[in-house]
């Protein structure tokens, strides 16, 4: 299969945010005989990728094609998923959620789209998560890495939120097993403020967040 | 002395009184100022009122609000709870649309001022009003309509249907959503306020793409301008970037006023108004909280220094979070009040 035409196509289909378009030329392709590992990695994953990294160089990246960028690939990665030959191998695993007394989860929504293609397997909280939750949900499910998604001055910089859930994996000594990473609004005003709350890493957008993310479970000691 | 409102109107129509005029939006704030804990502060509008007027005399800015939080809004359509925190804005907790079937039973109020959750709202306004009317411009806050279903089905949702359909429940919302914007304006000029900020995060490029800001976004804010007409109107993104949009709204809408985001370059943004509308720079007050008093004094400096020359120029905050210190909140009034001066010279 001829990917990198594809490619183009594939991207195209990503910037002008058209859904059925990106879905109709992954079908073509398994249909002319594409592979779901080719199609993900050399097509899906590069395309968003470029996608999100033009627009930020030209200080154009917004909301909306973010989102529904990130939502077009989570989807066709979906489609594509049960057509592996071999079950795909899980990268890394990571908890996300919203903290104490924040109930926003867009931010964390268009973060588990651009994880998904990546095979990094993301279990969402919901809102509203409890320090003790996040803590005890990524131990029970082994994973590397705690998401916060924290959208106001008040629930980013709790007592309650992201600092809390420092002192607890200090307390159980679990600070090398399990990162922390936090994102949303308070974090892009004001860059400094992942250090303030405790945090090992933070992300402006979906896509450094998996670079992150991505780097943070390579430190982490694995379960 | 000069009041407020003569720095306002003067900077509207780019004549010189004192300074230039500096508005703190100051709203968390006031239920420390008067020892109670949010939720009972914003239950009365008296306490708001007079909260308001001690924080605009203790620090000395030109402003007042009657906004309590913005999920007030939610609750005149029918949220009925309110996420209250000890240490941060109020938040809607209960979604008044859940499914798009919600959509036809949403029910705008006939009459928003007789309407029980504005009751508080209007007994603030009309304190302000009989204490400080005419002084000190008051400040409501409304929300455009294409950003009020986020208040009321959550960002996420509200982006599924505005972007992905269907087409049909997003345009019934929509105009259902403006039948109200009209009303809601409406009713906050009729009880006195002078400044009229109209919320719109989806008049941003920061959060849409150009392509649909022309398309979709822009028609609906010169629906809801026609409707309501421009006086006293002041366009604002929600401390989204807004100069990419300002010349084409200008045109568009004939609204004479800009608030901008903080990431907006204020040299450009005056440059691209050119005399033609009041152009309200503002500081990132997150970062407000831990910057030092000397780096604020340099932040608000520049900001002044950009945007002062040509006049119609207003100096402002954000939303103040409540963990900014007071030595910060004055550090930055001073040398606001300070690099704002225009004694000994017109800025034209
Ligand atoms: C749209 C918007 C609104 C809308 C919709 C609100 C809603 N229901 O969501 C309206 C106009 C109604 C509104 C109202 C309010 N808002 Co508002 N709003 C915004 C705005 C413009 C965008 C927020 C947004 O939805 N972004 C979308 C998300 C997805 O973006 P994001 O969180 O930044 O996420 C990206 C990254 O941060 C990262 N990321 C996100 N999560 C994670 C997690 C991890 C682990 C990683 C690595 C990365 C990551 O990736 C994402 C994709 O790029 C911002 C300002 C701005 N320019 O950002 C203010 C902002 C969030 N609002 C703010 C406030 C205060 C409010 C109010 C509380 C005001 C009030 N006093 O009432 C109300 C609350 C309303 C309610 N919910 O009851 C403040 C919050 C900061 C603070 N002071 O605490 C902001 C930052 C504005 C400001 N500078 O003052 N708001």
């Amino acid at each position: 299969m001829n990917l990198p035409p594809l490619l183009s196509l594939f991207s195209e289909a990503l910037f002008d945010t058209d859904r059925d378009r990106a879905l109709q030329l992954v079908r073509d392709a398994i249909h002319q005989g594409a592979a779901a590992e080719e199609l993900i990695f050399e097509v899906v994953i590069p395309a968003l990728e470029k996608c999100v990294t033009d627009l930020e160089e030209c200080e154009e990246l917004n909301l909306a094609q973010h989102f529904l960028t990130s939502q077009i690939a989570a989807d066709v990665t979906e489609e594509l998923l049960p057509r592996f030959r071999v079950a795909p191998e899980t990268v890394g695993r990571v908890v996300i959620g919203s903290p104490h007394g924040d109930l926003h989860t867009l931010g964390k929504r268009i973060v588990v789209g651009c994880l998904r293609p990546r095979m990094i397997e993301c279990a969402d909280l919901g809102v509203n998560v409890s320090a003790e939750r996040f803590v005890e949900e990524a131990e029970n499910r082994r994973a590397s890495v705690i998401a916060i998604s924290a959208m106001m001055v008040h629930t980013a910089r709790s007592e309650k939120g992201c600092l809390k859930v420092r002192d607890i994996l200090r307390e159980r000594g679990l600070e090398d097993r399990i990162k922390v990473i936090i994102g949303g609004a308070p974090f892009r005003f004001d860059d400094q403020l992942h250090q303030r709350v405790g945090a090992d890493g933070w992300a402006p957008d979906g896509i450094q967040a998996v670079k992150a993310i991505s780097r943070l479970i390579r430190e982490a000691r694995p379960w | 002395m000069v009041t407020g409102m003569q720095r306002l109107s003067a900077a509207f129509d780019g004549a010189a009184v004192d300074r230039i005029p500096v508005f703190c939006n100051l709203l968390d704030q006031g239920a420390g100022e008067l020892n109670l804990r949010l939720e009972e502060y914003y239950s009365h509008g008296e306490r708001v009122a007079e909260a308001q007027i001690r924080m605009r005399e203790k620090y000395g800015h030109d402003n007042v609000w009657c906004l309590f939080y913005v999920g007030k809004e939610a609750e005149f359509l029918g949220c009925r709870k309110i996420l209250f925190a000890e240490n941060g804005p109020p938040n809607v907790e209960d979604w008044v649309i859940n499914s798009l079937e919600d959509i036809p039973r949403l029910e705008i109020p006939e009459d928003v001022s007789a309407h029980p959750a504005f009751e508080e709202t209007l007994k603030c306004l009309s304190i302000l009003r009989r204490e400080i009317g005419g002084k000190y411009p008051i400040c409501a806050y409304i929300t455009a309509s294409m950003a009020l279903p986020a208040l009321l089905m959550g960002m996420e949702r509200w982006m599924d249907l505005l972007f992905l359909g269907p087409a049909g429940a997003r345009e019934e919302l929509l105009s259902r959503c403006h039948e109200f914007f009209v009303k809601e304006l409406t009713a906050y000029r009729e009880a006195g306020a002078d400044v009229l900020i109209y919320s719109n995060p989806f008049g941003s490029t920061d959060i849409v793409p150009m392509g649909f800001f022309q398309e979709c976004s822009l028609p609906w804010i010169e629906k809801d301008i026609r409707a309501a007409g421009p006086a006293g109107v002041v366009y604002y993104g929600g401390t989204a970037r807004i100069n990419p949009v300002m010349a084409t709204v200008f045109e568009r809408t004939g609204i004479k006023g800009y608030y901008m985001g903080p990431f907006d370059r204020v040299r450009e943004g005056k440059e691209i108004l050119a005399g033609r509308a009041l152009a309200c720079a503002t500081i990132n007050d997150i970062a407000l909280i831990d910057w030092s008093p000397e780096e604020i004094r340099m932040q608000v400096r520049k900001i002044i220094q950009a945007g002062l020359p040509g006049g119609k120029f207003l100096f402002g905050t954000c939303v103040m979070p409540l963990d900014i210190p007071e030595p910060n909140i004055r550090a930055m009034l001073e040398a606001a009040f300070e690099f704002g001066s225009l004694e000994g010279g017109n800025p034209s």
